[in-house]
């Protein structure tokens, strides 16, 4: 008689698989789907809720747990839980259905969120909502990418957006001072990074209030500093210039 | 009669003894419409079978499918009694409690009004509501009483017997007495058929026919006293008795021999054909429209009782031209006198011009009579013919070039525009019409203003004043010249321009005639006026009236939802829609708020339903969704608690568990006190941050001076610049106030010298938060050295930018917290300890600190100080190379405000967090018997009664309680609902408060444990609330995606 017998058997469903090489051997620990993210974030603080059992594997599919000594050799204890724990925290996991699911739509909102931050419509000089944003992104069909950052993502969507809708990036406010001799070759120079000049005086020195796209800010600063040598000065008056408080019609 | 000719109410509005402005009032569905229905159809402008079906005068479409009225529109009706003819104005009104607005809009333009109670459902809420309404704007008024038959069981209807009792009483001003209660075929002949049968002299009946008397039918007597011996008062004896026994054989029995019996008694006929009819309300509205025909009655009694627009009453002409608390003795002499105009009411030409304009409705072009298709006259057809001859032989003339201009059809400028369009004519149209094209002028909204002419006598084209609702006529009599008229525009006076009148309607339900001139006393409709009047106005030809006293509206708009296009790129179209919405509706709010939202605020559900119809249909006709508006959070720091959840002191008890995970990091150290230490990345700088709740009052100071703060915020930076601003002594001093205030609201030992040391406030450097300097030796110029006098610029140049960072940080930190990203409110941030360690050579130093690649509110040092650092404690390593500072983490200046941000947010994180939450004060007026309901409503809506009283003399309670914004959204609509109507909420917003709740309370102590289990799943609001936001914005929600790892859907084989 086999030990394979229909009543020896324990068979595992839903396993999520989360594999770790350490010593040279390969470890496996069968876990519920949907749930290793959550440990890993400590959402989940229950261990039997994240482990279908407390038994390391060489391979799970196949049923064949690991040796004792080498579980020792490899972490040094032979207590399975701290094992399983260890595996769990480090090792590399499958990520099942909804957690990809949830975690693309996180990144969705937060890509959303970012845009609407940063942008304003530019007939009222007021944000766009969030929903709004969502709508937009779903209508240009944006995916998104889980291994890039929201906020690169984020430049991106901005981008695609413009050929769709009136939105630009909300304008920052900067306050230009630069010396005498300087102003003018540097003006002609500043010209095609500033936006709008909202003022401009001249006595002892260029003063200039003007708002720009906060992608220039970096170009504008280095330019300022490196030909003034540090006589000119800039000047950060408004983040955003957007239109504050509510407005009735 | 036919329906009376153009001419005819021509000349009857020249009358205006003979005219009658009235409105029809009523609880929803008592059939106001329905008794409109019936006088209209006496003009034969609809068949008399159709009235009361038809609803004429519901014009819209979801008006008529669903069975309500939404708006308020006029008829003008001619009536003969005699040989006195009288034009009658109608103004019918809706009834459901979200239109009162339209309501106040109608009794505005009347003199009188006709009041309809329903006698089975008897005065309901809404009527009490109009009652009130008709008081304050002081319109006389009149109380029809007319039976209708509901659908109601005759069981269910004896049950409301003692109603009009009720309505006796709160209505003590109408009386059978006074003759001003029409019971449908008018109580006279009421009187008269009792007269006749029991003997009971009339005048005796009329005198008591409501009060507490009742019928002996033993001795034929009236006698007194009905409730106190358990009888049937005489009204519902006599009157509603026979009405209800109508009822239950018609109805309820369906006993056709009674039927019968019923109708040879009261001698009237009722064709065979109704009376076999299988729908028994067929018979009984065959033998009601015969035995009380309601029209002729309310006609009769209207014509004779309502006052003519000659007898206003003084009285309510003061009230009318005095605007807001002022008296009318204290308007200039001018303007008193304009009082005797009204009071004379006359149409000569040298009268002043008075109209009040109380909404704006939308009316499609296609609709207007300028656009409709007529038959050409004869003279017409004759003149075009000449035109086009004549154009014919030009053109042969020029040798075919187009004639640029052609001469008017008419004489004067003003009919050139009212012209026919006929688009199929050969003939090119006037300018104005030409550059219509079909297309366009189908999406084309026009305005009509719904008017009426107090005084003068309206004329198309003519031009006059529009006065705004703060037009002061003092004011405007001083600064304009004797005897200018509106033609000279003046834009000098506030609150004052000009406008022309381009086009005069008469209202005729849903149609429009197109009129020369409109007499005194006559309600009209004005076209051309919507770039100049946006809900309501008062136009004048004289300077010297005073504008009307605006509209008051039984409901506010409280119900508020978020609209945003399916479509982004059709976001202009919504803003223009929505525009136009606003001037529309005279009850309807739209704003953008700072989120960028668009907000439609409405008086209620069925309110908005039609204001969203509109928006789609008519005036965006865009896709678009309404959404719950964002609701704004703040959060806050709390003083640790000294009890736990279930009271038990926490000092004695042993944790079981820890709350907060230690995140200890080799750059972040938190003490147990909360004072967090954060070194930068680069490991130069470190900073000690302690937040700590400020106290309420102190939040509460901050809030309201945000406008003084920021001028100090802008005082302060000129003078960093070294430049020297004219404070005006008056700013001087109400920042002396503030600053004492403060320090009186912060006092006790914690809070010494604190205002001193104010580093700035946040965030956006005007909030509700305080940044305090506590650095020991670190001397910075002070927030208020305004006040001080002794400018320590000089000084603090070199550290400016530092300076600047750490206060970059704490305004990041502020706008955003940990919680959910919301704002901070009442938090104290005191720097404690702060040290850096950099200091590179003073040629390098402005490189080193100013930002790069930071944008962030830090500044370079303007005035190139070449003094090198040495401000700050601590040991200067000197000979740092200039490589070091713009190392692998960025510039020092952008590292400092990074490290400042999370240190005020560790510091944050290391005492009790809480979430505010906006709130609402909700006024309530309700009965008693809704009174648990109401309870049980706010109750489950997070609510807290504030007080309850009783008010006078009524058996009304006023409730007043709070309700967090975020619980508000379908509230007023739940509370009508659970109320009947009883019981309608006003809510405003009133201020921010802690919600109690610890968002990240676990249970600790044993005590805990036991109480509320391991896992503490009992709702928590503030968890909930501060969850919603975190999903809202794609921040990450501590949340299982599967509660039970077993209970997932086995995709595995089975075996």
């Amino acid at each position: 008689m086999s030990i394979f017998t229909p009543t020896n058997q324990i068979r595992l469903t839903n396993v999520a698989v989360v594999r770790m090489k350490k010593g040279g051997k390969r470890f496996e620990i069968a876990c519920y789907k949907n749930k290793v993210v959550n440990w890993r974030a400590g959402a989940e603080k229950d261990l039997d809720e994240v482990l279908q059992t407390q038994s390391v594997f060489v391979n799970v599919s196949k049923g064949q747990v690991a040796k004792k000594e080498d579980l020792t050799k490899s972490f040094g204890t032979d207590d399975l839980t701290e094992i399983c724990k260890q595996i769990l925290a480090k090792g590399e996991l499958q990520v099942s259905d909804k957690e990809r699911h949830s975690q693309l739509e996180t990144m969705f909102r937060d890509i959303a969120t970012i845009v609407a931050e940063k942008c304003v419509n530019p007939e009222t000089k007021r944000p766009y909502t969030v929903s709004l944003i969502e709508g937009a992104m779903k209508e240009i069909h944006y995916s998104v990418k889980a291994n890039k950052s929201t906020k690169q993502q984020a430049l991106e969507v901005i981008r695609q957006l413009k050929e769709s809708m009136g939105i630009q990036r909300a304008h920052m406010r900067l306050r230009l001072v630069l010396p005498a001799k300087e102003a003018k070759r540097l003006k002609e120079k500043l010209k095609p990074l500033l936006q709008v000049v909202e003022s401009e005086d001249f006595d002892e020195q260029l003063e200039m209030v003007c708002l720009v796209d906060p992608g220039c800010f970096r170009e504008i600063d280095e330019l300022i500093r490196s030909e003034t040598r540090g006589r000119g000065s800039l000047e950060v008056v408004s983040l955003k210039d957007v239109e504050e408080g509510e407005e009735k019609f | 009669m036919g329906p009376p000719t153009l001419d005819k109410i021509r000349a009857l509005q020249r009358n205006p003894r003979n005219i009658r402005n009235l409105c029809i009032l009523a609880h929803v569905d008592h059939g106001k419409t329905t008794l409109a229905d019936c006088l209209v159809a006496t003009n034969g402008i609809i068949s008399s079978r159709l009235a009361g079906k038809l609803r004429y005068l519901d014009s819209r479409e979801d008006e008529q499918s669903r069975g309500i009225t939404m708006k308020s529109s006029a008829i003008s009706l001619h009536y003969s009694n005699g040989d006195q003819e009288y034009l009658l104005n109608l103004i019918d009104s809706p009834g459901h409690v979200d239109f009162s607005s339209e309501v106040s809009t109608a009794v505005r333009l009347c003199d009188g009004a006709v009041v309809i109670v329903d006698a089975v459902e008897g005065v309901c809420p809404q009527v009490n509501a109009v009652t009130g309404t008709l008081f304050t704007s002081k319109v006389l008024e009149e109380q029809a009483e007319r039976e209708e038959e509901e659908e109601l069981g005759g069981d269910q209807a004896r049950d409301w017997s003692s109603r009009p009792e009720e309505a006796d009483d709160s209505l003590l001003y109408f009386s059978p007495d006074q003759g001003n209660v029409v019971f449908a075929s008018s109580v006279f002949r009421f009187a008269h058929i009792y007269n006749q049968r029991m003997g009971i002299k009339a005048e005796v009946l009329l005198r008591t026919l409501w009060g507490d008397f009742y019928l002996d039918a033993k001795a034929k007597k009236i006698m007194k006293g009905a409730q106190a011996k358990g009888k049937k008062p005489l009204f519902v004896q006599l009157v509603l008795d026979n009405i209800w026994s109508l009822y239950d054989a018609v109805v309820t029995r369906r006993d056709k021999e009674k039927v019968e019996k019923v109708v040879t008694s009261l001698g009237i006929k009722v064709l065979a054909r109704d009376l076999r009819h299988s729908d028994p309300k067929v018979l009984l509205s065959a033998v009601c429209s015969q035995w009380l025909p309601v029209s002729q009655a309310v006609l009769l009694m209207v014509c004779e009782k309502l006052p003519s627009p000659l007898d206003m009453a003084a009285e309510r002409v003061e009230k009318l031209m005095s605007v807001g608390a002022r008296r009318f003795d204290s308007l200039p002499e001018h303007t008193q006198e304009l009082k005797r105009a009204f009071l004379r009411c006359s149409s000569r030409e040298n009268e002043p011009l008075i109209i009040f304009v109380s909404k704006m409705f939308a009316v499609d072009a296609a609709a207007l009579p300028q656009n409709r298709q007529r038959p050409l006259s004869q003279e017409e057809m004759a003149h075009r013919r000449e035109l086009a001859r004549q154009r014919h032989a030009d053109r042969m003339a020029a040798g075919c070039v187009d004639p640029p201009a052609r001469p008017d059809t008419g004489d004067s400028a003003a009919e050139n525009v009212t012209v026919t369009y006929l688009p199929q004519a050969s003939v090119s149209l006037p300018a104005k019409m030409e550059s219509v094209t079909p297309e366009e002028e189908e999406e084309q909204q026009t305005f009509v203003a719904f008017a009426r002419v107090y005084s003068g006598v309206a004329k198309k084209g003519q031009r006059v004043f529009v006065l705004g609702p703060k037009y002061d006529p003092g004011q405007g009599l001083s600064t304009l010249p004797e005897g200018v008229s509106a033609s000279d525009c003046v834009s000098a006076v506030p609150h004052l321009s000009c406008c022309s009148m381009e086009r005069l309607y008469l209202l005729m339900g849903r149609e429009l005639e197109e009129l020369e001139e409109v007499p005194a006393g006559n309600v009209l409709g004005i076209g051309g006026l919507e770039d100049s009047v946006l809900k309501s106005a008062t136009l004048s030809t004289s300077p010297a009236c005073p504008p009307f006293t605006a509209l008051n509206f039984e409901a506010t708009p409280i119900v508020r939802v978020a609209i945003e296009p399916k479509h982004p790129s059709e976001m202009p179209k919504l803003v223009r829609g929505m525009r136009l919405l606003n001037q529309a509706d005279p009850c309807a709010e739209v704003l953008i708020q700072e989120t960028g939202e668009h907000v439609l605020v409405t008086a209620g559900e069925v309110h908005l339903q039609r204001c969203l119809d509109d928006l789609r249909d008519r005036f965006a006709k865009i896709e678009f969704s309404a959404s719950k508006p964002i609701i704004p959070f703040r959060e806050t720091v709390v003083r640790p608690p000294k009890v736990d959840m279930v009271n038990e002191d926490l000092g004695k008890q042993q944790k079981v568990a820890i709350i907060h995970k230690a995140r200890w990091s080799d750059t972040l150290n938190v003490d147990s006190s909360g004072l967090v230490t954060l070194t930068t990345p680069n490991r130069l700088a470190t900073v000690s941050v302690r937040a700590s709740p400020l106290p309420p009052e102190v939040t509460g100071l901050l809030e309201r001076s945000t406008e003084l703060i920021r001028t100090l915020e802008q005082i302060n930076m000129s003078l960093r610049e070294g430049r020297s601003l004219d404070i005006s002594p008056r700013t001087l001093e109400a920042i002396a106030g503030f600053k004492v205030q403060l320090e009186s609201l912060l006092q006790g030992r914690k809070w010494r010298d604190v205002v001193e040391h104010v580093w700035a406030f946040g965030p956006r450097r005007y909030g509700p938060n305080i940044l305090l300097n506590r650095v020991a030796g670190y001397q910075r110029p002070s927030l208020w050295q305004c006040l001080g006098g002794g400018v320590q610029a000089g000084e603090a140049a070199a550290t400016r930018d530092l300076d600047n960072s750490i206060v970059s940080g704490f305004q990041l930190a502020t706008l955003s917290g940990p919680m959910c990203e919301e704002p901070l409110m009442g938090v104290c941030f005191s720097v404690e300890k702060w040290d850096i360690q950099s200091s590179v050579p003073p040629q390098h130093q402005e490189e080193a600190s100013t930002s790069r690649g930071t944008p962030a509110d830090c500044k370079g040092t303007g005035s190139g100080a070449t003094r090198p650092e040495a401000t700050e404690h601590g040991p200067i390593p000197a000979g740092l190379r200039p490589e070091a500072a713009a190392d692998c983490y960025g510039p020092v200046s952008g590292q400092l405000i990074a490290a400042m941000k999370e240190a005020c947010r560790h510091a944050f994180q290391a005492q009790p967090q809480r979430l505010m939450a906006a709130m609402y004060t909700c006024e309530i007026m309700t009965t008693a018997d809704v009174l648990g309901r109401v309870y049980g409503v706010l109750g489950k809506r997070e609510g807290r009664v504030l007080h309850e009283e009783m008010k006078e003399g009524t058996d009304m309670f006023i409730i007043k309680a709070v309700l967090p914004v975020a619980e508000s959204f379908g509230f007023a609509d739940e509370f009508r609902k659970r109320t009947s109507g009883l019981a309608s909420p006003q809510l405003v917003f009133s201020h921010w408060e802690v919600i109690s709740s610890d968002p990240y309370w676990v249970p600790t102590t044993e005590e805990e444990y036991l109480h509320f289990g391991e896992k503490a799943d009992s709702a928590n609001q503030s968890l909930k609330y501060m969850n919603a936001v975190r999903r809202r914005k794609g921040l990450y929600v501590e949340e299982k995606i599967v509660e039970h790892a077993e209970k997932q859907r086995t995709l595995g084989k089975n075996k």
